[in-house]
């Protein structure tokens, strides 16, 4: 401790600074990076963290969602592997991709370092950028037939790859010779340890107006509102164990559904979050690491509570317990590259047991899948194109309001191919990109509908779709029903057929002619349907968003005549007969 | 004598600068009425004493458009699209309203029930894949005829590429005389991206009745009024264009306010020797900031209006958050200082208004602080004092939270919005790869010059420039901005297949287009400035960079600009990687008539003479020399602490700094190094 309170404008100005530099490191590198998925899709964090506990003390607000957490628990467990090796000098900078130690896969490369003052360590500094190629089987790192990690990439053990200021070369180049980009991913490893001095000098400026002492003492103060602000906030919940079970249709390669069982207790103002019972490790890569499981909780929680700040002091009230070796903490040699759609699970059962205690601004279910399709083939001139089409999909409803039409997953930011963009670029044809029509979770506020898209080839080309919830439909909550669940349909002359494993599905061959159409989930419902407020069924109806027959024996209302406008049916409800028939059910 | 009115109808104030061959006349600030602009645009008129017959010229920006959009006070529009695609508008491209948290509601500017399909399809090159049908559209457009719709927007997959299809829509449409107006996406935005072209084309839609009855009460308004004067309204580009062409640019006009301030700016920056300029522009509830390098402010190509409201035209790239004179200070959930971006607006105001409201604000912290003058108020209506006492209660009651007395408090309140203000201002630089230290401040806004001081301080910027006229910097823009049309076309194509002269045959096309329009403005006996860019990119990438070109390049010479701005922009080029011609685009502009140029005064170095002493707070309260604006003559200067006073707004020259009045009458405020 530090003594005295630091006063309450320094506190506020040294927090808006604290944020502002990681806020720059962020810029820099989306700036500076050479691979697209840095620069366009901000696939990357920087932060600054405590030394002695690895405690976030300020994330930068441009990075993706999924990184909230994972960075703190990616530094405290380099923490005593730096300490076995003499800990942090000044001028080191220290590596790591290992998803066991550091989440996600291996594509996800920190780099971390110490940043010193008069001789004495300070924080630490931070970030991580998604790399384009880390080697393996396949080209960019998913592959979908991995049964062990080293079929994904290299894997890269905690290293200092900066001693005492000076680049170890050689495990530059021993890196490099292992990747399919080494050229590009030379200049995203530059920008990247470049970003530090954007971090030190911010600091320093910091540091000389206020001295340590007191940066430190408004960090910790920070921390310390921090964990009341989360503290209060769970102190709301009413205290119990919650329970929630939800499941993957199965790994891809066997045909067996894998369960996450998950109970959430609340006592006081601490939140314990257990998932055991949940399925071991697959076979297949549909596996993640417990730091990944950790930070897509939080991710899930701070979409609940959006005020509370990114700092350790919001994660301290929160304690998990994810038993070792099963799917979501899974252990070396495990494949983890598809925790692409594994991370959606956590925030779906994290919503299904608050569901049950807070309903009032818990959301039913989002559309939980990250449905990657990937089409890849060669133009007319003979080149080779990959194109990659990721679901979008409905929120689920609350009790605000309906849910949101075509999200993007929650724990990201990106975006979705432009049609005419895609058609000048790859040999395809879209041949529609429409709301998914009855598709939402019914309920007093009904989720938001799926999209579909039907995708047909020009040219021969191969067709990969790593989807779930086919089995599992996004659920609703309070009384709200289910969406309809993912779906997926090839066409090959004219045979129609549904992939082995639903939504999973890889390499398969398109002659010209032949499609692929695609269902993605709606959001779950919320509330009786039965509750559903007429105008707003009526309003549905026009839009052709629910059927008649839903309307009347899922949302009870009467349809009392059909008209139409250019040849799109108008609807209109016999109020008083859909009363009495809400009511009549209500007393049977 | 040549003479010039502009005018800024803003969302609380509808400001007035009128201007002949002696420079400014008169400025003047009245209340807007927002059920009625054009009645608060008559208003400032009559305010003025401008003499209707003698004026040449009226120009004016307004938000009519952006608050058409915000509160969803438009046509009612329907949408006919190519079929399986009449949902683009509402899913637009995957994402949400807010990085955290899953609600939120989307409000589509057309209904789904109001989005249409028709049996058509054009392939990427434009070629017909299956033809459009005279039937089905005039089937749909007289069934539509019947249903009170106002405008038609028709938005087919690959129009840009080949508008034929859309083209004969608007005609067979045009024959039922329905009385709806008609809007073809590829008039409005011929660019691809289905989804940001759609949204362009329906903001328009959406707008083009209003704007079209806006224009039509406005001109019978002047003519009732005696003013003959050519009207010109602004765009968000930075030109203007005549009041009888805007209803069919209706979406260019949205924020044009904001886009006249940064044009004044870079005005009054460039006569003063400063061409790489951040400009910020604070009123009562935000605080814009916006880019200039080299003479030419940052274009941005689209702009997000709302949740997937996307306007992809050129507006000038102004960046907008929560921080003005009437935000409101208090606590966040972890009980720290927070300023904004809630705001007390017009209604009830700052305590200090005496209107009711009870929230500590900006403008109470600066009254308390001695900053503002509260015996002598702008801007506050007809107030003739401000009610001090109100403004120490309400900032006196959030200083017992912290524990701080009144004065600590409010220096608090104004250190905490500076930095939010400078931070801002720091990553708008940063995102676009430059060093806000190389750059001069202009500030400007009835709130601005309060602030100026402090943010270019926090910023590290060592140079402030305060225009004559800050509280009007918009109105003022609307005087010198160029008559202007942005004109685009998609090409998207392999520089190496560009055959010799295509480059150029594309170009002329541009400007015959652009021209037609300035013919159709009356401006045929000037020759029009043109000047061409061209979007390119890496094969395969989604992000472009935008290059100035020239008539006459060929494709290798496109290549080499591309790649040295890649280099510029990225520090390396992808050389291996084919590069595409992804679309070109001409601005082609005129100087409005009457144009009034500024020449600049004798600059005589002399200290200047305060109008009168008072305490003002900074940090301690120091007897503070108060100098009154219009008293200030090129040459003259005085140190900090100083606060100047004018009819407009307050300006505060801090502690260690020193201030000079340049030859155009800017204030130029350096920190003493």
């Amino acid at each position: 401790m530090n003594g005295a309170k630091p006063d309450p404008i320094t506190l506020a100005v040294t927090r808006g600074a604290l944020h502002q530099i990681a806020d720059e490191m962020d810029l820099h590198l989306i700036h500076a990076a050479i691979s697209p998925i840095i620069s366009e899709m901000h696939d990357c964090a920087h932060g600054i963290y405590d030394a002695a506990t690895g405690e976030t003390i300020a994330q930068g607000g441009y990075g993706l969602p999924m990184f909230l957490a994972n960075m703190q628990y990616t530094i405290q467990n380099l923490l005593s592997h730096v300490a076995a090796e003499g800990g942090f000098q000044p001028g080191d900078i220290w590596i790591v991709n290992d998803p066991y130690l550091s989440g996600s896969h291996l594509q996800d490369v920190t780099l971390v370092a110490p940043y010193f003052v008069d001789g004495e360590i300070f924080a630490l500094l931070a970030n991580t950028g998604h790399w384009m190629d880390v080697g393996g089987s396949v080209p960019g790192g998913w592959a979908p037939q991995a049964r062990e990690i080293h079929q994904e990439g290299i894997i890269i053990p905690p290293l200092r790859l900066f001693k005492r200021g000076v680049r170890n070369e050689e495990v530059v180049r021993l890196i490099l010779a292992n990747l399919r980009l080494p050229e590009q991913i030379a200049g995203d490893l530059a920008a990247m340890t470049q970003v530090f001095h954007v971090g030190e000098r911010g600091l320093a400026d910091l540091i000389g107006r206020y001295g340590t002492r007191t940066v430190r003492a408004c960090v910790e103060e920070m921390m310390e509102r921090s964990e009341r602000q989360m503290r209060d906030h769970i102190a709301g919940i009413p205290d119990g164990t919650y329970r929630f079970v939800d499941h993957f249709d199965n790994d891809g390669i066997v045909d067996a559904p894998l369960a996450v069982e998950f109970a959430l207790s609340v006592d006081g103002t601490n939140m314990h979050l257990d998932f055991t019972g949940t399925s071991p490790a697959a076979i297949g890569p549909l596996n993640m690491a417990e730091t990944t499981t950790r930070s897509l909780a939080f991710v899930a929680l701070k979409h609940l509570f959006p005020d509370v700040p990114v700092n350790g002091g919001t994660f301290r009230p929160i304690h998990f317990e994810v038993p070792e070796g099963c799917m979501l903490a899974a252990r070396y040699p495990a494949p983890v590259c598809g925790y692409t759609d594994v991370i959606n699970r956590v925030i779906d059962v994290v919503f299904g047991a608050l569901a049950q205690a807070i309903p009032e601004i818990t959301p039913a279910a989002p559309f939980g899948t990250t449905g990657v399709t990937t089409v890849s083939g060669r133009r007319d001139d003979g080149s080779y194109y990959v194109a990659v089409f990721p679901y979008p999909g409905g929120y689920g409803a609350s009790a605000q309001g309906d849910g949101l039409v075509n999200g993007t997953l929650p724990s990201s930011l990106a975006g979705f191919m432009s049609v005419e963009m895609s058609e000048h670029r790859f040999p395809l044809r879209f041949e529609n990109l429409a709301i998914r029509e009855d598709s939402s979770g019914p309920g007093r506020h009904r989720g938001g509908c799926g999209t579909t898209y039907e995708i047909t080839a020009l040219k021969d080309c191969l067709v990969s779709v790593l989807g779930d919830r086919v089995d599992h439909a996004p659920f609703g909550i309070s009384g709200g029903g289910s969406a309809e669940p993912n779906r997926v349909r090839f066409h090959s002359g004219s045979r129609e057929w549904e992939p082995e494993m639903r939504s999973k599905a890889e390499k398969v061959p398109l002659a010209p002619g032949d499609s692929v159409r695609l269902w993605s989930p709606g959001g779950g419902g919320f509330g009786d349907p039965r509750t559903r407020d007429l105008d707003a069924v009526e309003r549905d109806l026009d839009q052709g968003i629910v059927t008649p027959e839903c309307a009347e024996a899922v949302y009870g209302a009467v349809v009392e005549r059909e008209t139409n406008l250019a040849g799109a049916p108008r609807y209109r409800l016999d109020r008083a007969a859909s009363r009495r028939r809400r009511s009549g059910t209500a007393r049977t | 004598m040549e003479n010039i009115v502009g005018i800024d109808v803003g969302g609380t104030f509808t400001d007035l600068y009128y201007a002949d061959d002696e420079g400014c006349r008169t400025t003047t600030k009245v209340p807007s009425n927002p059920r009625d602009p054009s009645a608060a645009l008559i208003h400032a008129l009559q305010a003025s004493d401008v003499d209707p017959a003698a004026t040449a010229l009226i120009v004016h920006g307004t938000t009519i458009a952006t608050n058409a959009i915000i509160e969803r006070k438009g046509a009612r529009a329907a949408l006919i699209t190519t079929r399986g695609f009449r949902d683009i508008l509402e899913l637009g491209r995957r994402d949400r309203p807010t990085m955290y948290g899953l609600g939120g509601v989307q409000q589509p500017l057309i209904p789904r029930d109001l989005r249409f399909e028709v049996d058509e399809r054009l392939d990427a090159r434009g070629e017909v894949l299956r033809p459009l049908h005279r039937d089905e559209v005039l089937a749909l457009g007289t069934a539509l005829a019947n249903e009170g719709i106002e405008a038609v927007v028709v938005c087919f997959l690959h129009a840009y590429a080949n508008p034929a299809h859309e083209q004969a829509a608007a005609r067979w449409l045009a024959e039922l005389d329905a009385g709806f107006e008609i809007v073809t996406s590829h008039s409005v935005c011929n660019e691809y991206f289905e989804f940001e072209r759609t949204s362009t084309a329906a903001i328009q839609g959406f707008l083009q009745p209003l704007v079209a009855g806006y224009a039509r009460r406005l001109r019978e308004r002047l003519d009732e009024g005696g003013y003959r004067s050519e009207a010109l309204i602004m765009q968000s580009s930075g030109g203007v264009v005549p009041l009888d062409q805007v209803a069919a640019r209706a979406a260019n006009i949205v924020r044009s306010g904001p886009a006249a301030g940064v044009m004044a700016a870079t005005r009054l920056a460039g006569e003063a020797g400063f061409d790489n300029i951040i400009t910020g522009d604070m009123g009562g509830t935000s605080f814009d900031v916006a880019v200039v390098v080299d003479g030419t402010p940052k274009v941005a190509r689209a702009s997000r209006l709302d949740f997937r409201v996307i306007l992809k035209l050129p507006m000038i790239d102004v960046h907008t958050i929560g921080a003005g004179g009437g935000s409101i200070a208090g606590l966040d959930g972890a009980g720290i200082l927070q300023v904004g971006p809630e705001s007390a607006g017009a209604d009830p105001g700052p305590a200090c208004y005496g209107r009711g409201g009870t929230a500590p604000t900006v403008t109470d912290a600066n009254v308390v602080l001695g900053r503002i003058d509260w015996a002598r108020p702008i801007g506050a209506g007809d107030q003739e004092a401000l009610d001090l006492e109100a403004a120490r209660a309400a900032i006196g009651d959030l200083g017992k939270c912290l524990d701080l007395g009144v004065e600590e408090t409010a220096e608090a309140i104004l250190r905490v919005v500076n930095h939010t203000m400078a931070g801002r201002t720091r990553l708008l630089s940063i995102e676009q790869g430059l060093d806000p230290r190389d750059f001069t401040f202009v500030c400007f806004g009835g709130a601005g010059p309060l602030h100026g001081a402090a943010i270019m301080r926090d910023v590290g910027i060592s140079r402030l420039l305060v225009p004559p006229e800050p509280g009007v910097l918009c109105a003022t823009g609307c005087c010198i901005a160029d008559i202007r049309h942005d004109v685009s076309r998609t090409v998207e194509r392999p520089l190496g297949e560009l055959g010799d002269g295509e480059l150029d045959d594309m170009l002329d096309e541009l400007r015959r287009t652009g021209e037609a329009h300035l013919t159709a403005s009356r401006q045929q006996d000037v020759t029009p400035d043109v000047s061409y860019t061209a979007d390119l990119c890496y094969f395969g990438q989604i992000h472009n960079l935008r290059v100035a070109i020239e008539r006459g390049w060929s494709a290798e010479r496109l290549g080499g600009a591309f790649e040295a701005a890649y280099r510029a922009e990225f520090g390396n080029t992808l050389a291996d990687v084919p590069a595409t011609l992804v679309s070109v685009q001409a601005v082609v502009s005129a100087p409005p008539p009457g144009r009034v140029v500024r020449s600049p005064g004798d600059v005589v170095a002399r200290p200047a003479t305060p109008a009168r002493r008072r305490p003002v707070h900074f940090g301690a309260w120091l007897d503070t020399a108060i100098y009154d604006r219009r008293a200030l003559e090129p040459g003259m200067s005085f140190a900090g602490p100083a606060v100047v006073e004018q009819a407009d707004t307050t300006t505060i020259v801090e502690p260690g700094m020193r201030a000079s009045v340049d030859g155009f009458g800017n204030l130029q405020v350096e920190a003493n190094s």
